[in-house]
Formats: C-alpha cells, structure tokens, sequence
C-alpha cells in the first residue's frame, strides 16, 4: 500500500466514524422529540378544563339559611335543591328523563362549587348570578376534540340528545375553556374532571424531603470518611465495591426491604411519605456516595499537601480545603439522586402508595400518592379524561426533573473553582 | 562552623516492600541552605519529606531510623506533626495556592495556630510575610483577589509567604523552581539569598547552576544513597567521588 492510499484509508475512516456519531445522535434525538411530542399533544389540554356558563339564581324558598349566614352554617346548608333548579333551565327541557340527561352534563361538584360562590358572598339569596360550573368529563373530553361524535349511538358514552343540548350550548356561546385549577388543587378522583395531582405533588414533595434529610447528611458523610479518612485497605475495597453494587440494585428489591422491614416489623404507617422517604433514601444513598467521592477525588492533592505543610491536622486539611471544594460536585450529584428518586415507582407501588387517596396528605404520616404513582395509577384507567391526565402528570414530572438537572448543572459550573 | 540544625542518622524509607532510602546520614547546618542533587527518583525528595513527616500521608510509606532537629526526634511516633509543621515549613514543586483570596492564603496558618487573634495583628502578618517573600509590592492593591490569579513566579513566592507566615525554623523547597520561566527563577534565588539570613532552607533542585547560586552545602543522592556530601564548592569543584563527578558534568542523569 502507497502513502497515498493509507492516507486516504485514514481520512475514509474518520469520515465514517463522523457518520455513525451524527447518526446515532440524530436517532437519539428523534426518539426524544416523538416521545415529548406525543405527551405533549395527548397532555397539554388536561391544563384546560372545559366549563357550562350557568345562571344561578338563590331562590330562599329553596335554601335553609338567610342571607348574613356564617361559615359553619353554610358549609352544612343544603344547595341540591338550588343545583337542581338552576341546572335544567339552561335548556329547555321537556320531561324528567331530558333533565336527567342534561344534568348529566355537569361534574359531581356542581353543587359544591355553587356553595363556594355563596361562600365567597353571603348575601347572595334573592339575587342572580353567572357561574362558570365545570362540565362532565364526556362533554369535556367531546369539547376538547378529544371524544369521536360520529360513533354510533349505542357506543357512544354520550346519547344523541345530549349532543343536542352540547350544540345548544355551542351556539349559544355558553360553553367554553378555563384554567384547570383542579388539575393542580385536587387530589385523585374517580371522575376525571374531578381528579388532580395535589395529592400526588406534596405526597412527592414530603417523599423527596425526607429523602433528602435522610441521605445527604449520611452519604457526605460517609464519602467524606471514606475518601478521605479511612486506611486504604481491604475492607474499604470491599465497602467500595459493595456501594457500587448497591447503586446497581433493582429500585424494587429496596421496596420489597421496605416492605419486610418498615411495614412488617417496625409497624410504620402504609402508603405514607414516610416511608417512602426513608426507602427512597436507602436506594439514594449509594447514588450519591458515588459523586461525593468523586468530586473530592477531584480535588488535586496538592491542595491537602498544601494546607498540611503549614501545620493543619488532618481534619483540618479536609474541611478548611477539600470540602469546600467538592461541595459544588457534591450538590450536584445530590440533586441528580434525588431527581431519580422523584420518578422511582416500582419500591413505591411495593409500600402501598399505589392506594387511592382522595384527600391532600396534611402531614407525612398521612396516606398519600406519588407523581409517578399517580401516572401508573391513571394510565391504567379507562375514561379518556385520564389519558390526558396521565401526560400532563408526565410533563409536570419530566419539568421537575428538567429543573433540578439544570439546578445542578447551574451549581457545578457557578461554584466549581479552578486551580491554576 | 555553624551549629547543626537536622541531623539524621541510618534514615531509612520504605515504600511498600520497595526501599526508597539507604541508611541516610546527613546533617544540615543553621541559617544555611542545603541544596539535594540526583537524578530523578534517586530519594531527595523522599529524604526532606521526612523532615516535616509529610510521608505519613502515603500510608505504606516506612521510616526507620533517626532524624532529630535540636535534638527532639522527628520520627516518634507520640510527636504532634502539627507542631512539627509549625516549626518546618514546605514550598513544592508546582505552586498550590489555596483557590482562595491572596489574604486568606496567607492568614490561614497564622489562624490555625492561634497567631494573630485580632484583624490588625493577622495584617501585620500577612504584611510582613509578603514583603519577605518579595511579593508585596505587586499584590498590596489586590489581596483580595484570588491567589490562583497570580502569575506562576508569583503563586510560587505566594507559596513561600505562606510557609513563613507562621515562622518556621526551617523552610523544605522540593523543587520550587522547576515549573517557572528564568526570570520568576532569578527571583526566587534572589529571595532564598535573603531567606537564608533567618530561616535553615534545604532545596531540592535538578539544576546544577540553582545548587551553586543559592547553596553553601550540597548532597548527592544515588538510588536511595547519600553518595557524598560536602561545601558546594567543592562539590562542584573537587568531588571525591567519581559519581558526583559524572553527574555534575552530566555524563548521567
């Protein structure tokens, strides 16, 4: 072979390897992009939720209390009766089963949301007001573009004649879209225009702050020896070995632990917080050692030389010095950890907070769900409310995350010092 | 004859199974400076890291024998190596500062052996530690700044003011020049010239010409062997050896 073709070969090979990373990122990318694509455009109208423009007329005839009412007495006060009537007059209805099928079109809550009015204002009665109440989940999901209306009747959630009245209300501009604020407010719900993620947001938040209190003081603490004070022997090989390993362990074999140990034995509550934060922090702990250490492996040693030469101890040398310095890598690799365990399922779902829990937990001892749960829980419902439901948990999920990655991005390029 | 500041006798130096010094006796007088010379891996730097036992942070790092300063042994194991650090600074061969401002750099050692309780006091210090090591007028405006800003000269004689901040007795330089350009090196010599007048310096260094400049008494190390000590002169001049011979005029090395 000449110079000239072995040269040629060279450049031919360089151009090839060129191809296959370009490649290989662009089918990377192309996977992101569908995924985020599709949550997207099955999520982002879950934020939306649609509502029927009622007029709303306090009627004393029908209400136990008077105008002035406190609190407690209109918390207790009756408005099923106000419901009622005000509900079958926005559309002419001609007998009892048409009233039925039109009050149908409005959520469970209608009833409390007209008693939120009346608690926003006590001197309502007597008096007409316009309330945006929110709709049912199929005329939801119908408004939405989300539900076929060309299906034959019978396989329709929706009959005929309540497409009528949807249409009345089109024309008559008495149907439209707001905020979801249940979305964010409410906990789980059998009625998807009803269910929301509070519960499964401050379940999750509980969760990763125990997490967090629990495995950070102990996984710096434990690098900190480690790296830094232990003899370099064959028990700390085998320590370091055993907490590779451990980050390597199947997320679920931490629950079953959880499962024997906190549930089985010491009795802690079910499907809590608590529990979740502790198991949570044991799956985290080696997850964190790990670039704990490596950050203070980071430190170059003439910066430990450096400071013993002018008389430090040893303890001093380390957190005068070295610790200081991989605090930046510390609490990035901390934040990472903790991102993964925010989308952690499996040892969740094995400690019970696979539960359905309506209520927002007020206290980490208190029943509570999970983002990542509370997608597993909705993606395996039926109504078409929860799809939408389940990718806009997945979006608030993945934008956690995405703000925690660039948080540790952000510490470790703001905070890393360099020397020379 | 000046008095006799370190004094070591049958240092030996074990790293592992593997011998690094060979029954090192060699005495190093006061407010002199010693200048160690060898080919590279020959036990000079292993020999002054004894000194002020910074062998103890290599854990299978093995010292047997006597190394006394004013008659108190360096290699008890009961010595308070803080104490002993106090008394035997160390300049290394890349300049370390801390990633800290140029204050705190050097008011660091001062504050971790109680010198200097108020804020006057530690400026005295830092102060006076920089004008000895010739940096004060290039950084008094700016000691606030970063010592990892200076340049490479400079971060090395931020080094020097760092060892004598908390007034040592004897100062170690493991080759404080290698990685600097002939002018920061000049300044250096310059300053080890000044040094010497109240500070014992043992200098490691790999340049025959450094050793002649800066030092009044020089030593040899061959694989782990004193080979011959002597006044540098006639070290350089005269060896009785004809290792050293070869070594000064380069024929190995």
């Amino acid at each position: 072979m000449t110079k000239e073709e072995r040269l040629k070969k060279r450049h031919r090979a360089e151009k090839r390897f060129r191809f296959y990373g370009l490649t290989s990122i662009f089918v990377a990318l192309l996977f992101v992009v569908i995924l985020v694509q599709n949550i997207f455009s099955k999520g982002s109208s879950a934020f939306k939720k649609t509502v029927i423009t009622t007029e709303v007329f306090f009627d004393q005839e029908l209400l136990e209390i008077q105008n002035g009412a406190s609190q407690e007495e209109i918390m207790e006060a009756d408005f099923y009766d106000i419901m009622i009537e005000n509900l079958i007059k926005t559309y002419p209805a001609k007998d009892r089963d048409e009233e039925d099928e039109l009050l149908k079109l409005f959520s469970g809550d209608a009833e409390i949301e007209i008693k939120k009015a009346f608690l926003n204002d006590n001197n309502l009665i007597g008096k007409t007001i316009t309330l945006d109440l929110t709709a049912s989940d199929d005329i939801d999901q119908l408004h939405k573009g989300n539900y076929p209306r060309d299906l034959p009747e019978e396989r329709r959630r929706i009959s005929d004649f309540q497409l009528v009245i949807y249409d009345y209300f089109v024309e008559n501009k008495k149907i439209s879209k707001n905020f979801n604020n249940y979305f964010f407010n409410n906990g789980d719900s059998r009625d998807p225009e009803l269910a929301g993620i509070g519960g499964a947001l401050v379940g999750s938040f509980y969760s990763i702050l125990i997490c967090l209190l629990l495995a950070f003081p102990v996984a710096v603490l434990a690098s900190i020896y480690l790296e830094e004070f232990a003899p370099k022997n064959k028990i700390t090989d085998f320590i370091e070995i055993n907490i590779n390993n451990l980050a390597a362990v199947p997320s679920i074999v931490y629950g079953l632990l959880a499962l024997q140990i906190l549930l089985a034995t010491i009795q802690l509550p079910r499907s809590t917080p608590l529990v979740a934060g502790i198991t949570l922090a044991l799956m985290t702990l080696p997850r964190i050692i790990i670039p704990c250490r490596a950050s203070l492996k980071a430190v170059p040693p003439s910066i430990r030389e450096g400071a013993l030469a002018v008389g430090a101890s040893k303890f001093q040398s380390v957190f005068h010095h070295v610790v200081p310095l991989a605090l930046p890598g510390t609490l990035s690799g901390t934040i990472i950890g903790l991102a993964q365990a925010l989308g952690e399922t499996a040892p969740l779902i094995l400690i019970g907070m696979v539960a359905f829990v309506v209520d927002i937990p007020s206290s980490p001892v208190d029943p509570s769900s999970s983002l990542p749960v509370q997608v597993y829980l909705w993606s395996e419902s039926a109504e078409r409310g929860f799809v939408e439901k389940t990718s806009a948990t997945i979006m608030m999920l993945l934008s956690f995350l995405i703000v925690m990655n660039f948080i540790a991005v952000y510490l470790r390029q703001k905070f890393e010092k360099r020397w020379n | 004859m000046s008095k006799v500041k370190i004094k070591s006798k049958n240092l030996n130096v074990y790293y592992g199974d593997k011998q690094a010094l060979f029954d090192v006796n060699l005495d190093l007088n006061e407010k002199e400076v010693t200048a160690l010379i060898g080919p590279s891996g020959c036990g000079k730097s292993t020999f002054i890291r004894c000194i002020n036992r910074m062998n103890d942070v290599i854990d299978i790092c093995k010292v047997t024998g006597n190394i006394e300063m004013d008659g108190m042994n360096i290699n008890d194991k009961d010595l308070d190596v803080v104490s002993l650090r106090e008394r035997v600074g160390m300049v290394f061969q890349k300049p370390n500062p801390f990633p800290k401002s140029i204050y705190d750099n050097i008011s660091y050692g001062p504050k971790i052996h109680g010198k200097g309780e108020t804020k006057s006091e530690l400026d005295q210090i830092v102060e006076n530690s920089l004008k000895k090591s010739a940096l004060w007028e290039e950084v008094k405006d700016r000691l606030d700044e970063p010592g990892t800003s200076l340049s490479g000269g400079q971060q090395q004689r931020l080094c020097i003011a760092r060892a004598i901040s908390v007034n040592p007795e004897v100062i170690l330089m493991d080759e404080p020049c290698s990685a600097l350009d002939p002018i920061a090196t000049a300044k250096i010599e310059e300053l080890i010239d000044e040094l010497k007048k109240t500070y014992t310096i043992v200098i490691v260094t790999h340049s025959m010409a450094q050793a002649v400049r800066v030092s009044q008494k020089t030593g040899f190390f061959h694989l782990g062997k004193l080979i011959e000590v002597g006044k540098t002169e006639k070290i350089f001049k005269n060896p009785d050896n004809k290792m050293t011979q070869d070594y000064i005029t380069g024929r190995f090395g």
